[in-house]
């Protein structure tokens, strides 16, 4: 399966293009019980008809959940690095029925502050079923210098 | 602006850590640690547990965030957050709250700023 990679063997610019997936009711209401916020923009289906949006939207952080997933399963040894700071742009909501995929790319690789350890930095983009980037930032995260 | 406002604890059991990789898909971690994800999600849910109403946010625009330490299973976590600053805007106001995650023994793990769409007052 796949290696975990270790620091020296990550190069500038790689980038990883996620199968998509859609996004369904059914996640929103698991997001909703597991998270407990049961804020109206993603729970009131009738409040929603009235608002900007005109039905729930996911919530901000299920999509950047689900995008982590959708990461995982084209570059599982970058998206299990632990995170180091993550700084993250929501651009356009999540609809019920939409589907997303991410493009991540690696943009930036520098010493970490504990020896040993480096920082490797990822830009993503959440894009939805038209294109339209719906999330975007940048993630980064501890990774081995050298494994040995 | 504002005093800091701390919610309840909530200990991240086993159930959360299945519920969450089922939910975006798991990732391969050391059986006991928690999704570095995860403890911002729930956050959002304890901000709505203190006695004071809840934002009226219509939509949350970015954050900006730290992990400082790995969370385990049975860790307690709880959050605590202050208006950092806010700014008036046409279709309502931008709060930046900054907000903690803190463990059982007081330590920071996770930190940052988010920043949120507030409705001017709250709906009819």
């Amino acid at each position: 399966m796949n290696e975990p990679r270790a620091f020296d063997d990550i190069k500038i610019g790689e980038e990883f293009v996620s199968p998509g997936r859609t996004v369904t009711e059914t996640d929103i209401v698991v997001f909703a019980g597991l998270s407990g916020d049961y804020n109206i923009l993603h729970t009131d289906a009738e409040h929603m008809k009235t608002s900007q949006f005109g039905e729930r939207i996911a919530h901000g952080l299920l999509g950047l959940a689900i995008q982590q997933g959708l990461a995982g399963r084209v570059a599982a040894e970058l998206a299990e690095l632990p995170f180091a700071a993550l700084a993250w742009k929501f651009r356009a909501p999540i609809k019920i029925g939409d589907t997303i995929h991410v493009v991540s790319r690696v943009t930036e690789k520098r010493d970490g502050e504990r020896p040993g350890w480096g920082i490797v930095t990822l830009e993503r983009r959440v894009l939805n079923q038209r294109g339209e980037v719906v999330q975007e930032g940048e993630t980064e995260h501890l990774i081995e210098r050298r494994r040995g | 602006m504002g005093a800091p406002l701390e919610t309840p604890g909530l200990t991240l059991t086993q159930a959360h850590v299945s519920l969450f990789d089922g939910l975006v898909g798991a990732t391969a971690r050391d059986a006991d640690r928690v999704p570095d994800l995860l403890p911002l999600c729930v956050s959002s849910g304890l901000g709505w547990r203190v006695p004071q109403p809840p934002l009226a946010v219509l939509a949350f625009m970015g954050f900006e965030w730290r992990f400082h330490l790995p969370l385990r299973v049975g860790d307690t976590i709880r959050s605590r957050s202050r208006t950092a600053a806010k700014r008036s805007m046409k279709e309502g106001g931008v709060i930046f709250e900054e907000r903690d995650i803190l463990n059982q023994r007081g330590e920071v793990v996770q930190s940052g700023r988010l920043t949120l769409l507030v409705a001017k007052r709250a709906a009819a």
